[in-house]
């Protein structure tokens, strides 16, 4: 299990370098069937990310630039009169046909093709016209959001960022990696020798095991007391929501499945707890005023917050 | 809220009761200060500005700040203020229905945000008057017990207690002068030595002051003012009304207060001491006709209770209407006043000398008790080493456990106290897989790999769900031999008693 997914990360790492760590967040998203939002400067490689995922899995991949015109019944699908059968007959947006989508620039979206997809991304199905037609599987979308020359743009609510399992940021590489990157520019196409090394079928299987990996009651009470914790922080307006909490517990959970353990720790947790809560909180205006960042609010929040080995389920040293 | 609620009832009566028996300008001025206090938090909030920013809203009370704030963002017309646009505005601010008609560039100040900061001000008002009950402070409770000790010191050897009483004849004195009232003297010698009973006294004051001042409770203020109510009302003297209201008003801030800061207790001292300037000022002594109403309220109360206690004696009534009736027609300095106190004392002496046994039962059970505890003493650190050295030979059983995930943890959890009983664990809270690179560089070489595995190991046996093999468990054995043999060959004997007694063993 582990070797697959070397080799996927292997052939992803052929056409993207030097970014393993988000890579391995984003295959812990899809493992968890969570979606991402990528916060990023334009032209990292985002797209170029979603391909090779894509191809390194196999999965059906689609990209839609999204601007203020393009309307819900793009993506959800919709019904059209056929004058033949005199019936209404289902046309299928883009999310119907995708495993992997990738919505760029979703903030410059009207806000109700904003929700249609946000909808999509939580049900898993869509409905048109009273009937519900469920979406292929798995289905992960990777949203992204420019952070520069955001005038003009819809910003995504509070609450519906909520409903992305992690957020994440590729960055500007490094000077091997863009050196690496030049290079292998040269020659041919990198793309073209992104090979598949996994299959959907495979996929959705793994996702099936990744949820039954075995989280205990100490890092379900681990998971919760940083979720209230959060709620008492001074700095924090809005505290980690009850879907933040299962989201952490899923990320968790793919986490240790990617590591090839069959149990969740609590470090798995601490690691997730960064990329699943960043989006997920609000600073005071204090607190903003102070200069203070969200990550530095929640690490001091991991800081404080005894990790299940030194507290276990009823404070165990303490007896 | 609940608790406050009783607290101040109690007080309420409290401060009727010295008003009834003790009808004079000072029991007054408490009563008065008593129904005023619901006042106090207002007056707090008008003293003492609250630290900005000290405690964060509750959850509940955020979502009324943000209904509040939009609906009056909605129920304001007024956008905000309008100003003239300047290079660097965000251009989605632009006015641009008043721009078109004047022509000019205009920005709309947002109102929404000053709507915002409006409610979260206010809010943060309210929630300051909110007090918080905090946790009992451990150096209260150590005041706490050292004043009771000097209280029951007070009452076991015979010497403090004459003094005490000599002690008390000396403030009735006082009382005297400002009260125009005789009080009942105890019997005693005048040359009664009161060093001891003094030291004493100010002990008690002292800790109980300390318990006071370091306790973030409610409850020993409460407790003060009841116990300064009970004083008088039991000895039938009341404190002058400069000393009565500054020592309740000390007692109503102190319940009022959420928690103690030195610049706040200045203030609190200046309002005081303002306080009873004032009260000093407008309340020179007493008034003959709030006494006399006091005094036959006394009579009445004493009367019935005499009648219940012995319904056939009579002769109660005609003694206590004439000591009315002198009373009535007492003035300061009057020779009468000096003959009813000598046949006063008389009576008093008479009735000590029935005086109830229940006194001195109390002190034969409280020095069998002080007797017992001597004697099991000596004897508590052999039990308290016993019951250590059970339960670490207990604790030990875990490790050759059937269930071997649960041993290993067990095996894991020792080794770590162990570190960190001696100062060589990392001490911070990370999970102990990441403990390795922390762990002190004095441990041998080679150490920290093996600690990293075995906290591996750790994680399994405490996450996971599949049983563990007897290889891990000898994993698990064989770092704890290696730890422990490292460590108790570097400990001194104090170490050395820790480790093998004190705390840091898992249990």
């Amino acid at each position: 299990m582990r070797q697959e997914w070397e080799q996927v990360l292997a052939e992803i790492e052929k056409v993207i370098a030097g970014k393993r760590a988000v890579i391995e967040k984003i295959l812990m998203a899809l493992l968890a069937e969570g979606h991402v939002l990528m916060d990023d400067v334009p032209g990292v490689g985002k797209t170029t990310l979603a391909v090779a995922i894509s191809r390194a899995i196999g999965l059906e991949y689609r990209r839609v630039q999204f601007t203020p015109d393009v309307l819900p019944s793009d993506l959800v699908g919709f019904s059209l009169y056929d004058k033949d059968s005199g019936d209404f007959l289902f046309r299928p947006g883009v999310v119907s046909q995708v495993n992997l989508l990738l919505g760029d620039e979703i903030n410059r979206a009207s806000s109700k093709t904003q929700s249609a997809l946000l909808e999509a991304m939580e049900e898993k199905q869509v409905s048109v016209d009273g009937n519900t037609y469920p979406l292929q599987k798995p289905f992960l979308v990777i949203a992204t959001e420019n952070s520069v020359g955001a005038a003009g743009t819809q910003l995504l609510p509070f609450a519906q960022m909520d409903r992305f399992l992690v957020r994440l940021s590729l960055g500007y590489p490094d000077y091997e990696a863009q050196m690496a990157l030049l290079r292998a520019r040269q020659g041919s196409q990198p793309m073209d020798q992104v090979q598949t090394v996994l299959s959907k079928d495979r996929l959705c299987q793994m996702q099936r095991e990744a949820q039954q990996v075995t989280a205990k009651e100490e890092i379900l009470d681990y998971i919760t007391r940083l979720t209230l914790a959060s709620h008492d922080q001074e700095e924090l307006e809005l505290g980690i929501s009850p879907r933040g909490a299962l989201f952490l517990d899923r990320a968790a959970k793919a986490k240790a499945y990617l590591a090839g353990r069959d149990y969740v720790t609590g470090t798995d947790v601490r690691e997730v707890f960064l990329d699943v809560c960043t989006h997920r909180v609000l600073l005071t205006e204090q607190a903003r005023r102070e200069g203070k960042s969200v990550e530095g609010v929640l690490r001091e929040l991991l800081k404080k917050v005894e990790t299940p080995d030194h507290h276990g389920l009823t404070g165990w040293k303490k007896r | 809220m609940r608790r406050r609620g009783i607290g101040y009832g109690l007080w309420v009566l409290l401060a009727l009761g010295l008003y009834f028996f003790e009808n004079n300008a000072g029991s007054r001025v408490v009563l008065i200060c008593t129904l005023l206090a619901p006042l106090l938090p207002f007056l707090r909030r008008a003293l003492f500005r609250p630290a900005e920013g000290r405690r964060k809203p509750r959850k509940a009370w955020t979502q009324e700040v943000i209904l509040e704030s939009q609906a009056r963002f909605q129920e304001e017309e007024e956008p905000g203020e309008i100003r003239a646009y300047m290079p660097g505005d965000p251009v989605n601010r632009i006015h641009w229905k008043l721009s078109a008609k004047r022509e000019e560039l205009l920005i709309r100040e947002n109102g929404r945000e000053a709507a915002w900061e409006e409610a979260r001000a206010e809010h943060s008002v309210l929630e300051e008057t909110s007090a918080s009950f905090r946790k009992r402070n451990g150096w209260s409770g150590a005041c706490a017990i050292v004043a009771g000790l000097a209280l029951l010191l007070l009452f076991l050897i015979p010497e403090a207690w004459r003094g005490t009483q000599a002690l008390l004849n000396r403030l009735f004195e006082v009382s005297e002068g400002v009260n125009t009232y005789v009080y009942t003297r105890f019997p005693m010698a005048e040359e009664q030595s009161v060093g001891l009973a003094t030291l004493l006294l100010s002990l008690a004051g002292a800790a109980s002051l300390g318990a006071i001042v370091l306790s973030k409770r409610k409850a020993p203020a409460l407790g003060a003012a009841a116990a300064c109510v009970a004083f008088q009302v039991y000895f039938g003297l009341a404190f002058p009304a400069w000393i009565q209201v500054p020592l309740f008003a000390l007692f109503a801030l102190w319940m009022v207060l959420p928690e103690w800061n030195p610049r706040q207790a200045g203030r609190i001292l200046a309002v005081i001491g303002l306080v009873s300037l004032a009260v000093w000022l407008l309340y020179p002594g007493v008034d003959g006709v709030t006494e006399a109403a006091s005094e036959q309220a006394r009579d009445w109360l004493s009367q019935r209770a005499e009648q219940f206690v012995n319904p056939v004696s009579e002769s109660g009534s005609g003694e206590n209407e004439t000591r009315h009736a002198r009373t009535m027609a007492l003035q300061p300095g009057d020779q009468e006043a000096r003959e009813d106190q000598a046949y006063r004392l008389e009576t008093v002496e008479e009735e000590q000398i029935s005086l109830p046994h229940w006194v001195n039962y109390l002190r034969i059970i409280l020095l069998l008790l002080l007797a017992m505890a001597l004697v099991i003493l000596p004897f508590v650190p052999f039990l308290w080493m016993n019951a250590r050295r059970a339960r670490a030979l207990a604790a030990r059983g875990v490790f050759t456990s059937e269930n071997i995930s649960e041993a290993i943890c067990a095996i894991f959890q020792h080794v770590v106290a162990w570190l960190e009983a001696t100062g060589h664990g990392a001490a911070s809270n990370l999970p102990y897989v990441h403990w390795a690179d922390a762990l002190s560089p004095e441990l041998p070489a080679g150490y920290a790999r093996q600690f990293e595995a075995c906290a591996q190991l750790f994680e399994e046996a405490a996450y996971s769900d599949h049983p563990m093999t007897e290889e891990q468990r000898r994993q698990a054995l064989a770092l704890l031999e290696k730890t422990e043999g490292w460590l108790l060959a570097r400990a001194d004997w104090k170490q050395k008693l820790q480790l093998k007694y004190g705390k840091c063993l898992y249990a």
